[in-house]
């Protein structure tokens, strides 16, 4: 899959694209902000169609590029992000843990995702808006149930808010990643060109399913 | 009214921060307009403070020669002389220092009161010639023109109403029936009290109220810079109406259960015989619009439409040409997501694109970026979004007087204005910055790029080209052997 880097400055030796989903208003676009820059935004404005982020990080000193796209989680726009999964490399799922309703989406994401994404694709699943606990409606057990059901490689409650397990949501996408491509990767490419068909690929043992205390 | 309206959005921009120079221009557009307003009078004596300033250096008194404390010997005469010479070359500096900055002063205020002039003349021509003579003047060649350089915002609301027309037939009167069908709906929600209404069997309480709550989610996130929109702020009951409104009035693209629409219709039916209410949506052309569509929640996007069509008119207006604007085939297709069709848009869009920017039309190719990356929130939020809000209004504007291919117009004059840092990025680089555009535009600049879009491809203009794709596209469907390749 081309991605060309545009120079020497910009090299790096990963390239993961990630596309973010889940309902509208769970905090989505503010989990990528502050990824991104650091910082909470609380207000806000709806997402139309997709945004893109883009952040370099040093996973045991190899460069990986992350591009984020963040999805509109609306309903209407599904036929329109459905046709972005397919190139991904890894999918966040996201659900509110106050509010219950966008946790029953989330089956019906990862059915979207099973659908029109690749066939190895990662996918993790995070609660956001742990910084509301007395609001929670929904357990962090039953969160864990659900992804081991669908496979999923980690659940993380996050708080874009207070900054809670966000990078650790990247980190651990992208060591995911780089183990699975080192797997694939004695073979003549280039580390930068992560092959994007969609070859079972084998799970890595190096990354434990990971669920943060809450 | 519109002196109001100004105001009011001057104090918009006040919150968003930075745009202290939008609020100054907004401020000062009022003052000029009120004097325009009663143009007969003599000036105002402010004006005339303002237009006739005279320098006259002051602070050299700051600067006084004095002579030695009486206690100490006086200065020989010549050290006294050498040093009233250097006093007086020190005062000459100050003075021409002084009368540069009082002069530099005066051109800006002379720029500022020129860019009021015409601003003034041109609320003048606007009220006084254009708009009392719409119909045969609004195609006109020097009416065109004035259009283009911004409408004045005392009359853009005016200007935007006629341009976007009201085939609908639209009336105050039936925005209040939808208004208090929304109310009604909102008040048998909120006191959580039993099914009112046969309308809504088949969709749980639980599934309204998820829709009503999207509305309000949607308002709080429109603009929240301005904080006029959010609760508690001075246009968010207009909004929530309007948007209330136009869920009763278009179930279809709103939120509401279709059996409502048909309600709806039964209840205006007796007065639509009179005359009183001509017609509604889907009595025209839309006719498959209203048949077994499910609840379907408030669409994303609308809102920022609705937010600034109330910052330029009244709020019945402001749901006439709301309806009206997202009738539009155009604004149809994306608000009803017909990807067929937006598809399509694209795809006309893209034959314009490489006929006036081919290096970076390949460049984009090559990085497999398509249309859609940036032109959905570009097109579904009519850049109100993207661009700062006085530029999206100029967009607006003529927006009204070109109709769609000027949003495209619009997209490729962007697209020329920063090409040369485009073609340097990469395809993540370049999504990201097309949908966060930078914040310092200068319209100049801005209107100059899209000014210099051709849109004609091969003597083909938009329209013929967007009729001939759709065309194809119609005849692929139907498996014409001629167009399968």
């Amino acid at each position: 899959m081309p991605f060309p880097s545009t120079g020497a400055d910009d090299a790096f030796d990963y390239l993961f694209k990630i596309i973010l989903i889940g309902d509208s208003n769970v905090g989505k676009t503010c989990v990528v902000h502050r990824f991104k820059t650091g910082q909470y935004n609380e207000k806000q404005q709806n997402t139309i169609g997709v945004d893109f982020t883009v952040r370099s990080m040093d996973i045991d000193g190899k460069k990986v590029k992350i591009q984020v796209w963040d999805t509109a989680g609306q309903e209407r726009f599904r036929t329109i992000t459905q046709s972005y999964y397919r190139s991904a490399h890894g999918a966040i799922l996201a659900y509110d843990l106050t509010r219950r309703s966008t946790f029953e989406s989330i089956p019906h994401w990862i059915h979207e995702i099973e659908k029109y994404g690749a066939a190895n694709l990662v996918m993790m699943l995070i609660g956001n808006k742990s910084d509301s606990l007395d609001k929670r409606q929904v357990l962090f057990e039953d969160a864990c149930t659900l992804a081991e059901k669908h496979g999923l490689l980690a659940v993380l409650e996050t708080s874009a808010k207070e900054a809670q397990n966000i990078e650790e949501v990247f980190t651990l996408m992208a060591k995911e990643l780089i183990a699975r491509n080192t797997l694939q990767l004695h073979g003549e490419n280039p580390p930068n060109s992560f092959s994007l068909d969609s070859r079972p690929v084998i799970a890595s043992p190096s990354v434990e399913k990971t669920q943060c205390s809450c | 009214m519109s002196h109001i309206r100004l105001l009011r959005k001057a104090a918009a921009f006040k919150h968003a921060g930075p745009k202290h120079d939008d609020l100054d221009r907004a401020v000062c557009v009022i003052e000029y307009e009120e004097k325009t307003g009663r143009a007969q009078r003599p000036l105002s004596p402010k004006q005339n403070v303002r237009k006739n300033l005279d320098f006259e250096p002051l602070s050299t008194t700051a600067l006084i020669l004095e002579d030695r404390p009486a206690n100490l010997p006086a200065k020989p005469a010549e050290e006294a002389q050498k040093h009233r010479q250097q006093y007086e070359e020190m005062v000459v500096q100050a003075k021409k220092r002084e009368l540069k900055e009082a002069q530099k002063r005066k051109k800006q205020l002379e720029e500022r009161c020129k860019l009021e002039d015409s601003i003034g003349n041109a609320v003048l021509t606007w009220n006084n010639e254009i708009l009392p003579n719409w119909e045969t003047m609004c195609c006109s060649r020097k009416v065109r023109e004035l259009w283009w350089q911004g409408i004045p915002p005392s009359v853009r609301g005016k200007v935007w109403s006629l341009a976007i027309g009201n085939e609908l037939n639209i009336t105050h009167e039936l925005y209040d029936i939808c208004l208090a069908r929304a109310k009604e709906k909102w008040r048998s929600l909120s006191t959580g009290g039993p099914e009112v209404e046969c309308e809504d069997a088949g969709f749980s309480a639980a599934d309204r109220e998820a829709s009503l709550e999207l509305i309000k989610l949607d308002i709080s996130r429109t603009f929240p810079s301005l904080c006029i929109f959010q609760q508690g702020g001075p246009y968010h009951d207009t909004l929530h109406s309007i948007l209330g409104a136009y869920t009763c009035y278009r179930p279809d693209v709103g939120y509401v259960a279709q059996n409502a629409w048909q309600e709806l219709l039964n209840m205006t039916a007796g007065k639509r015989d009179k005359g009183q209410i001509s017609c509604c949506a889907s009595c025209g052309t839309e006719t498959t619009c209203c048949v077994g569509k499910e609840l379907v929640p408030q669409v994303q996007g609308m809102s920022f439409i609705a937010a600034v069509l109330i910052l330029n008119l009244d709020t019945a207006d402001a749901f006439i040409a709301f309806s009206n604007l997202l009738n539009k085939p155009c604004q149809m297709a994306f608000f009803r997501v017909d990807h067929g069709l937006m598809l399509t848009y694209f795809a006309a869009f893209e034959v314009f694109f490489e006929e006036n920017l081919p290096k970076l039309f390949a460049h984009f190719k090559k990085n497999n970026l398509t249309p859609d990356i940036y032109l959905i929130d570009w097109i579904f939020t009519l850049y109100s979004k993207s661009l700062p809000l006085d530029l999206a209004c100029r967009v607006w504007d003529v927006f009204c007087r070109d109709g769609e291919e000027f949003l495209f117009r619009t997209a490729l004059g962007i697209l020329k204005l920063f090409e040369d840092i485009l073609t340097k990025m990469d395809f993540i680089h370049i999504a990201q910055f097309l949908t966060k555009l930078p914040e310092d535009l200068l319209s100049e600049e801005f209107f100059a790029s899209i000014a210099a879009i051709q849109m004609q491809s091969r003597n083909k203009k938009w329209a013929q080209i967007l009729a001939a794709l759709q065309k194809d596209n119609r005849e692929m469907e139907k498996g014409s052997p001629s167009l399968k390749r």
